[in-house]
């Protein structure tokens, strides 16, 4: 396939700044660019696997979190079947590499900040959608304007708040401008979402499911399966390799387990870590290990007593032993977390001492507090793997320092008591940080479990000129504020972050093991565009 | 056929069965419409709101204001009963929440094969143990008797899933290879179009009820060998092929039906286990993901159906039962 071309500008340098044209590579300006075809997107720290590709076959995939409540929308997930199905049909302006670095690997050419509120969108010439119809600007304008729509409920509109939907202009064919209704350098990371998915002129859930990506729906039951057969006009020359990606639905991961031993599917996500060394002993099978950047926080809102005391927040954020944890929730695939999310940031803090269990100081916190023998309820659910486990475990390790934590598995958790709880575990995906406070952070943010910031900071201030902020070493500088704000006086337990372990077949190649993929499988090999059956 | 006590043939007899028939029918309904109420208060009664259920983490008052009006939440109680019942008397199940789709749509594909699985198990598990049972009896305490009893016993105490697991490792994953694990039945397929994919949940549900129905057959045919008549028959000269088929047989049968029935009726209950295991696209996954979805309309609709079912194959036993048993004919 022919390379884009490569366009670098190199270090942030005066020149760029006063061309105020900032060229996106992965939220800071910083390096060039690598742009290349989807095999040579692999990153440093993740191996391809399997031989030389093969052409045709149909690739069966099972996943299980699915049901009736499937859907397929090239803007929006329920379940994560949906996510499988998605990304099939439907295509980013930015990507995501396996490094979590952004790239324009998408479907724009180039996605620059011309100024801190205004951005430019410059999209690759000859792209069609699957009905042969070639992307332009307004299909882009379209796209954006419906992430913005608050009725449609889609994941995209709380990072993209910013955009004023009346205010995206087109400048030709295949360029087009925001203008922003407030300063935002965020912009690229949203726009290299999964879920942000471009989408035609016109484009409704119910209607025909037209995208840009490899493979176009043939036929979809909800809680069943879905058929997506290859897209002939594919932008990218070659690809993909496939005839069908076939998507089923498991309730179950025994029965996932055993459709996969007896090849009944070629890959399934999220294998449970009692069934690798099964999947293992089998020759013919493989485990795929991202290393995700999913969390499990236990949140502590800071304004509902006992939290309301920082000296008890950071009591129980030394209660915690973080590798047993890990070993007991996810069995040791993941790595422990310093309670800050968005580890692959560039500007995450890598510097602030990692916590450790401490009961002693735990003790002596709770005591200064004057909440010796303290009680609490924990609220949790079977809302994602590990979060009934982590709640039961911490309950268990919070007996040394004398702490009582009844824990509620509540299923209707996300129902009425959701962010109301003083004490409760969540669930969130991989994020860059800016875009994370956006949806958990602040108080205009839809998930704020924690309450955060507190009333006498000045965390808000730093995150609107983080925000407004174009210059990535300045950026990080005010980011590093922030974090040390949450580290000191947060009200969300990180422990850790969890791996996303896969199993599949080892006649499928082209998977990178070890990405940083936010989606199983490697991002579902990029779409199903980069994986194929060896020959 | 002299020997037969009563009355044969005739009339009144033709007449009594039918009345028979005709009231078990109307009783019939009216069980289902007492089980129609209960299961609707009980669904009302399941902890949670199904239109937070719908929009999850997703849920601002806007959005569930909208949907509430949307599935009808708003309306009082017994309004929302009647409609419902009006709509199943129509044929109409209504809308799924979840799928936003007719409750109809959602499970007529899923309820011809959960039906599909339920009939192959049943025509092969109810000779199949009748025969067993019988011979049995018929051998009783030589090596086959000792043997079936100890095997049915261990497979009676064994659960569906525990059973239905070992067939996947032995048949499919880890001893042998030659069967499938899953029953993947393509939307808008028939379960008979693959027929290996089904053998092995139809061998579980096999396993699970056989061994109940060759117990009672057992113990029933036993009782009848030692019974005057039998006795009366062998003394009579009757070739005891004679004896067993026209004497025998049709007496044992009268208390197996019952528990046939009621071993069948548990079946669309322990189906709902056995799909789970293999991926069955039938109605037992459908219920299970419309309770964790809140999706009351699909509930009902499954519930409706169990119920049905038993009622059906209830009155189909009575009435073998009476067919079978002139004793009972004649009080008609």
């Amino acid at each position: 396939m022919a390379d884009t071309p490569i366009e670098r500008l190199g270090d942030l340098t005066a020149t760029t700044l006063t061309r105020r044209r900032l060229l996106i590579n992965a939220g800071v300006i910083a390096g060039g660019v690598m742009l290349a075809g989807p095999l040579a997107a692999c990153g440093t720290t993740s191996t391809s696997t399997g031989g030389s590709p093969k052409r045709g076959g149909n690739f069966r995939l099972g996943v299980t979190g699915g049901g009736s409540g499937d859907i397929i929308d090239g803007q929006k997930i329920v379940t994560k079947p949906d996510q499988a199905r998605l990304v099939a049909g439907f295509e980013t302006l930015l990507e995501y590499d396996t490094n979590y670095k952004l790239q324009t690997t998408g479907l724009a050419e180039s996605v620059t900040q011309d100024a801190p509120d205004k951005w430019t969108i410059k999209l690759k010439s000859g792209i069609t959608f699957h009905n042969g119809k070639t992307l332009g600007a307004d299909d882009v304008i379209y796209s954006l304007q419906r992430i913005s729509d608050p009725k449609q409920g889609l994941f995209g509109t709380a990072g993209l708040a910013s955009v004023d939907p009346n205010n995206i202009t087109k400048v030709d064919d295949r360029t087009v401008r925001l203008n922003l209704k407030q300063a935002d350098s965020t912009i690229g990371d949203q726009l290299g979402q999964y879920y942000n998915g471009i989408v035609p002129v016109g484009y409704t859930r119910a209607g025909e499911q037209i995208g840009t990506g490899a493979y176009k729906v043939q036929s979809f039951t909800k809680g069943q399966q879905s058929v997506h057969v290859r897209n002939t006009n594919y932008w990218r020359s070659g690809l993909p390799y496939f005839d069908t990606v076939t998507v089923i639905d498991f309730p179950d991961v025994a029965a996932q387990v055993n459709a996969l031993l007896s090849g009944q599917i070629d890959a399934m996500t999220d294998i449970p870590a009692a069934q690798i060394s099964v999947v293992r002993g089998h020759s013919n099978l493989a485990i795929l290990e991202g290393q995700g950047a999913d969390w499990r926080p236990l949140c502590m809102a800071i304004d509902m007593p006992p939290f309301d005391d920082n000296n008890v927040r950071q009591a129980f954020r030394l209660m915690v032993d973080r590798n047993a944890m890990l070993q007991q929730v996810f069995s040791g695939h993941g790595r422990i977390a310093n309670d800050l999310y968005s580890p692959f940031d560039p500007a995450f803090d890598s510097s602030l001492p990692q916590r450790h269990q401490d009961i002693a100081q735990a003790k002596s916190l709770l005591h200064k507090a004057g909440k010796d023998n303290l009680v609490v309820d924990l609220h949790t659910t079977d809302g994602a793997a590990g979060m009934v486990d982590s709640a039961n475990i911490f309950a268990s390790q919070a007996k040394a320092a004398g702490v009582t934590v009844n824990v509620h598995n509540d299923p209707n958790y996300y129902g009425d008591l959701y962010l109301k709880l003083a004490f409760s575990v969540d669930f969130w995906g991989t994020r860059n940080f800016l875009p994370q406070v956006a949806n958990g952070s602040i108080p205009t943010a839809p998930y704020n479990e924690c309450h955060w910031p507190p009333k006498d900071s000045n965390y808000l201030s730093l995150y609107q000129q983080a925000l407004a902020e174009p210059n990535a070493g300045k950026r990080a500088d005010l980011i590093h504020q922030m974090q040390k704000l949450e580290y000191d006086q947060g009200g969300y337990i990180i422990p850790m972050f969890n791996n996303l372990v896969d199993a599949y077949s080892t006649k499928v190649g082209g998977l990178n093991n070890g990405s940083k993929a936010t989606l199983n499988l490697d991002s579902f090999g990029h779409g199903y565009r980069s994986i194929y059956f060896t020959a | 056929m002299l020997e037969r006590p009563g009355p044969t043939g005739g009339p009144a007899r033709t007449g009594g069965i039918g009345l028979f028939i005709l009231r078990r029918i109307l009783q019939g309904l009216l069980v289902l419409v007492l089980v129609s109420i209960v299961v609707f208060a009980a669904t009302q009664a399941l902890p949670g709101d199904p239109a937070r259920a719908i929009l999850g983490r997703g849920a601002t008052p806007a959005s569930l204001a909208a949907l509430r009006e949307q599935l009808h939440l708003n309306q009082p109680v017994v309004q929302q009963y009647l409609t419902w019942a009006t709509g199943l008397l129509h044929g109409d199940a209504g809308r799924s929440f979840a799928a936003q789709e007719p409750v109809s749509k959602l499970l007529g594909d899923r309820i011809v094969n959960t039906a599909f699985l339920l009939i192959c198990s049943g025509l092969i598990s109810i000779p199949l143990s009748i025969l067993i049972g019988s011979y049995a009896a018929l051998w009783r305490d030589r090596p086959f008797d000792v043997v079936t009893s100890l095997v049915t016993l261990v497979f009676a105490a064994l659960p569906e899933f525990v059973v239905g697991v070992a067939l996947v490792v032995l048949f499919a994953t880890t001893v042998f290879h030659f069967l499938p694990a899953i029953t993947l039945i393509p939307p808008g397929g028939r379960p008979w179009e693959q027929p290996i994919a089904i053998i092995l949940p139809t061998l579980t549900l096999v396993l699970a009820v056989t061994p109940y129905v060759v117990r009672i057959m057992r113990a029933s045919m036993v009782e009848v060998l030692e019974s005057d008549y039998v006795e009366m028959a062998r003394l009579k000269g009757l070739p005891e092929r004679l004896v067993l088929r026209r004497r025998a047989l049709p007496n044992a049968l009268g208390p197996t039906f019952q528990v046939i029935a009621i071993n069948l009726a548990y079946l669309a209950g322990g189906v709902i286990v056995v799909e789970y295991i293999f991926n069955y696209a039938g109605i037992g996954g459908a219920l299970r993901d419309a309770v964790s979805n809140r999706d009351l309309p699909v509930v009902q609709a499954i519930a409706m159906i169990i119920a049905g079912l038993y009622v059906v194959l209830n009155l189909l036993a009575d009435i073998a039962t009476i067919l079978v048993t002139p004793r009972l004919r004649t009080r008609l």
